[in-house]
């Protein structure tokens, strides 16, 4: 830890030291600190297929831990699902939680910035096997709010109100959240 | 060895017809290229027509010991010898098998014949040197070097090597000579020739020596000029050394000022600049101390960021001083997150008052931090305050309490620090839970498998456990694929961490041979690093390292003065004299239940398996010319070892480099008199004894040993130093009881007491208020620990045979609640931790034949939230 990077302002004087957020790709042997997150974060158990689809090497930009001060403190994972037209899909966003002691330090924004930015540059050529995300989707329970004002702030939209999507949590309705990615400008003409 | 002539006036049964002198040229060749297999085939056709041919015969030999056929190639070289003795080749070869074989002083004999028939063989001279030098033997070495240097005057390495051998031999005025001379002789070197570098530095080093400073100075002054010398910060740090000594303070300060600029961390440079100001920082003087700390304070304002003049400062200052800068210290490095910071500082601790004072500091960051809500500090800050009280609360017994529940506070706020959980798991051992310690390293490492740190602490804590088979598992998680066990390939690695911490489990589960085994493959780490040494003789001279050469020759001459030898060495003399004291334990089931012993059954047809499947694998590469099959331990399970005749002449072999190296600690006194008393050699046993008092005047140890001693021990009246242990006028009850009145609340004496009275009584003298007097230690008043209560237990169950062994680790248990130790297997259910009993459910171990990689894969599947060992 000691080549933690100091702000030094203009002045030459020390000022207070700017956390660091980094997120990291989660594999198998990190998997047990993405348990141990989830168990804390969310009410639901997840099951022991949705940890093997998180390593998967197609997932890895979109399913991250999150460190703070180098501490792994949130996880996000998400799915790629099939788009409507070949050589497009989906981004399905499973889970994006943070430890309750380090929320507002905009390290949610951080992170959902950098799946925006990963799902945003597309693959070299785009085809049926390389497809290309044209969208951004997820649910959130009605009764967050937060969560709400969070998503919308970075660009989502809520799309319609799923009705009796959770089945063993109250409330049990959710908003459905969506956030179109534009796509890639057409390359320079020469 | 290469040139073998028909010289005139050799003897009649060494000329060989010019077919087979041919033919030995050739065995000579092919042993330098190593195609053992075709020397041998081709020396045996010259025995076939020459069968007392003595050179040949040797070199068959020599091939045969290559070809790991060691005592074939040995009687074989001794014929050779015997058919020719006045040949060097034979004595050569002879002395080489006894260098093989680590038999150096014989080896160093036969080479010494070797030069009586071939006096100037460079290779025979060479060797020789070497061995004088693996010896220690430096007279002799110097006169080797001399011929050498007269043979090969033009080569720069005969002069270095001829200097190191007279400074050795403590002739520093011969060595610098030679330096002169070849300095003289040399000319047209390029400026920054590293090898030329490295003579001169050697040179100036051993003018500093001999305390001819100003030459020393002279001759580092032109050689820096004259732009000879490389290194440049050695430069620096020899000037301003010399320049102390020559008493050229101001001088020197400058120079030390600048080395403090190019590196503010090295202490040495601070060191050395205090010392221009006669000032010593280990000095306890309050005057000294005063002034040092001005000149730190200056370099600490004037490098902000250097940690060092800091920290030294920490350790000089006190009171109003210490708390302003240690608070500054303790505020940087939590903010930091610095996780080391205080493993940096519980050297302070030695000071209670520091120790409150950090802990005041400490608190009050953290009220700080509580109160101030979303303050602008980070919540890291705040684990890494909480993470440095936990530690600290832990490093005392009495607080280990406090330190566990705030360590369940800091994970309720941030479970996935896996620092935490070690910090838990420490605290937990220190109570006496190894269990407990166990399973939460196993929290912490399952939140990163990829963490080597983590894994190892993880497989340390299940040997600590007694889970062994699953310790050495995991750490197979990390050695090499192909090695036929973790183990051999920690072995192999010469990681002494593994062979101590699995010894001394084998030794808690009373496998004395493995725990044996384990040691000895330390004390054989040991001589191989010794052996070692053999090969840097003339590597070292090649690549003109001299300096760090004869640093290294200093820590080869202390090498068992390594913490891991004097460990293992009093762990094999204790089981030692076990073994002694009870030769039925020499059997290798002694001691085991019948489970343990289908157990090892079954481990040792598993192991059996294992190593044939190795053989399998291995077979076909065996086929190449060169290759030779690995020697087999012919003793894998410590058996001969634990079978051993003469146990304690064994353990007084392995004490005796202690006496000589560690005579600072007390074990080594202790159980060199255990081994000498069974001995009976008393005198020893009485010199022992007093080294031991004279470092622990009012120990427990000793106590009970005096007794002992004066009981058993039957001295010369003459020569009887015993008085001197007891006053003369007192009877030993007396003095048992008086030693026992002194120390009446401390623990470890009141055992050492009851151990007294049963020496004095006979092995047959009434118990009644010996038990009495270990009952003691469940009394409030007196100041007692797990390890002294764990031994205190063992008293009375092995030496007394008591009937209340029961009542008392009923009376343990009820005063250490947080230690499992004292737990009764059976009845108490919180002694089967929930993580204990996924992991080492034996239902599994029996049935199942997945591998542990499918194991570990389970663990992480059922995991962390099922079974929340942070919560048991």
């Amino acid at each position: 830890m000691s080549g933690t990077p100091t702000t030094v302002s203009p002045s030459g004087t020390k000022t207070a030291l700017v956390p660091r957020i980094t997120t990291s790709a989660i594999t198998i042997n990190n998997l047990g600190t993405v348990r141990k997150l989830n168990s804390v974060i969310f009410p639901v158990k997840y099951s022991d297929s949705f940890y093997k689809s998180i390593v998967q090497p197609e997932v890895e930009d979109y399913c991250r831990l999150i460190y703070f001060n180098d501490i792994p403190v949130g996880t996000t994972c998400s799915r790629i699902e099939k788009g409507s037209k070949e050589g497009e899909s989906k981004l399905y966003m499973m889970t994006m939680g943070v430890l309750a002691p380090y929320r507002n330090f905009s390290i949610g924004t951080a992170a959902l910035d950098e799946i925006i930015l990963a799902a945003s540059t597309p693959p070299p050529t785009i085809d049926a096997k390389h497809p290309r995300i044209t969208h951004i989707y997820l649910h959130v329970q009605t009764s967050n709010t937060d969560a709400r004002r969070f998503y919308e702030k970075c660009g989502f939209k809520v799309v319609s109100e799923v009705q009796e999507y959770y089945k063993r949590l109250e409330p049990r309705n959710a908003w459905l959240l969506e956030k179109e990615i534009a796509p890639p400008p057409p390359p320079d003409q020469p | 060895m290469s040139k073998v002539v028909g010289l005139p006036g050799v003897p009649k049964n060494r000329i060989l017809a010019s077919k087979e002198a041919a033919l030995f040229r050739t065995v000579l060749q092919l042993y330098e290229t190593r195609q053992w297999k075709r020397g041998l085939k081709t020396a045996d056709q010259i025995l076939k027509k020459n069968p007392d041919h003595g050179e040949t015969l040797s070199m068959r030999g020599l091939i045969l010991t290559n070809l790991n056929r060691k005592e074939e190639g040995q009687e074989c070289v001794k014929k050779g010898v015997r058919m020719d003795l006045t040949s060097h080749i034979c004595w050569h070869v002879f002395g080489l098998v006894h260098k093989a074989d680590r038999n150096y002083e014989e080896a160093l004999k036969c080479y010494t014949q070797a030069l009586k028939f071939e006096k100037d063989n460079l290779n025979i001279l060479r060797d020789a040197a070497h061995l004088q030098m693996q010896l220690r033997h430096f007279d002799q070495l110097v006169e080797t070097r001399q011929i050498l240097l007269k043979n090969r005057v033009n080569v720069r390495q005969s002069w270095a090597a001829m200097a190191i051998a007279y400074h050795l031999n403590g002739q520093l005025e011969s060595a610098t000579k030679v330096l002169e001379l070849y300095e003289r002789t040399v000319k047209d070197i390029p400026p920054y020739d590293p090898e030329h570098s490295e003579f001169l530095l050697y040179h100036i080093a051993i003018l500093e020596e001999m305390g001819s400073h100003s030459e020393a100075l002279n001759l580092l002054d032109v050689s820096a000029k004259s732009r000879s010398i490389t290194d440049r910060s050695m430069i620096s740090i020899f000037r301003a050394r010399l320049l102390h000594k020559l008493e050229r303070s101001e001088e020197a300060r400058e120079v030390w000022v600048s080395l403090i600029e190019a590196n503010t961390e090295c202490y040495d440079h601070y060191k050395g600049y205090l010392s221009t100001q006669s000032l010593d920082l280990d000095s306890q003087d309050s005057e000294t101390r005063k002034l040092s700390m001005v000149t730190l304070r200056r370099f600490a304002e004037q490098y902000p960021k250097a940690v060092a003049p800091r920290r030294i400062l920490l350790e000089l200052s006190a009171g109003d001083e210490f708390k302003e800068i240690v608070e500054h210290y303790l505020l940087h490095g939590i903010t930091r997150g610095i996780p080391s910071l205080f493993a940096d500082i519980k050297d302070l601790y030695v000071s209670p008052e520091k120790r409150e004072v950090i802990q005041d500091i400490v608190e009050g960051i953290r009220t700080k931090l509580e109160k101030g809500g979303t303050s602008s500090e980070p919540p890291t800050t705040y684990i890494w305050t909480m993470y440095f009280l936990v530690q600290h609360y832990s490093s005392m017994p009495s607080t280990i309490p406090h330190a566990l529940s705030l360590v369940d506070e800091a994970i309720a706020h941030t479970p996935t620090l896996p620092e935490l959980y070690v910090a838990k798991a420490r605290a937990l051992k220190r109570t006496g839970d190894p269990l407990g310690a166990s399973a939460t390293m196993g929290a912490a490492w399952r939140l990163d498998l990829q963490d080597r740190f983590l894994n190892t602490k993880y497989a340390k804590y299940l040997l600590r456990a007694g889970f062994i088979e699953e310790g050495n598992k995991t750490l197979g998680l990390f050695t090499k694929k192909g090695a036929s066990s973790p183990g051999a390939d920690l072995e192999d690695m010469q990681s002494f961490f593994y062979m101590l911490e699995e010894g001394d489990a084998q030794n808690r589960a009373g496998r004395l041979n493995l725990a044996l085994k384990r040691y000895h493959t330390a004390f054989k780490t040991f001589d191989d690093v010794e052996d070692d040494q053999y090969d840097f003789h003339s590597y070292a001279v090649r690549k003109y390292t001299f300096r760090t050469y004869l640093q290294f020759i200093k820590v080869e001459d202390r090498l068992r003065s390594h913490p891991a030898y004097a460990h293992a060495a009093l762990a094999a003399s204790k089981i030692y004299i076990r073994l002694f004291d009870s030769p039925k334990l020499a059997s290798p089931t002694a001691g085991l239940t019948d489970a343990q012993k289908k157990a090892a059954k079954k481990a040792k047809k598993a192991e059996l398996k294992q190593q044939e499947d190795a053989k399998k694998a291995s077979q076909p590469a065996a086929t190449d010319d060169s290759e030779v099959a690995a020697i087999k331990d012919d003793d894998p399970e410590g058996l001969k070892l634990l079978a051993a005749p003469d146990p304690l002449d064994r353990a007084a072999k392995l004490l005796s480099p202690l006496q000589q190296l560690r005579p600072e600690l007390l074990d080594t006194w202790l159980v060199s008199y255990d081994v000498a008393i069974r001995r009976k050699r008393y005198l020893q046993a009485l010199k022992a004894l007093n080294h031991a008092k004279s470092i622990d005047k009012n120990g427990a140890e000793v106590h009970s040993r005096v007794i002992e001693l004066k009981t058993k021990g039957t001295l010369p009246p003459s020569s009887n130093p015993a008085s001197q242990l007891i006053p003369a006028d007192q009877s030993l009850e007396a003095f048992n009881s008086a030693f026992l009145q002194r120390h009446s609340t401390s623990a470890p004496h009141i055992v050492a007491a009851a151990r007294g009275m049963v020496y004095i009584r006979g092995a047959d003298g009434p118990r009644a208020d010996v038990e009495d007097l270990v009952f003691q230690l469940t009394r409030e008043e007196v100041e007692a620990d797990v390890p002294t209560s764990l031994q205190a237990l063992s008293f009375l169950r092995d030496t007394l045979r008591s009937s209340r062994v029961e009542e008392f680790r009923v009376a343990c248990d009820a005063r250490f609640p947080l230690a499992t130790v004292f737990k009764d297997e059976k009845s108490s259910p919180r002694f089967m931790h929930p993580e204990c009993s996924i992991l080492f459910n034996p239902v599994r171990t029996a049935t199942s034949q997945r591998s542990w990689r499918c194991d570990v894969d389970t663990f992480i599947a059922t995991g962390v939230e099922e079974f929340p060992c942070i919560l048991y």
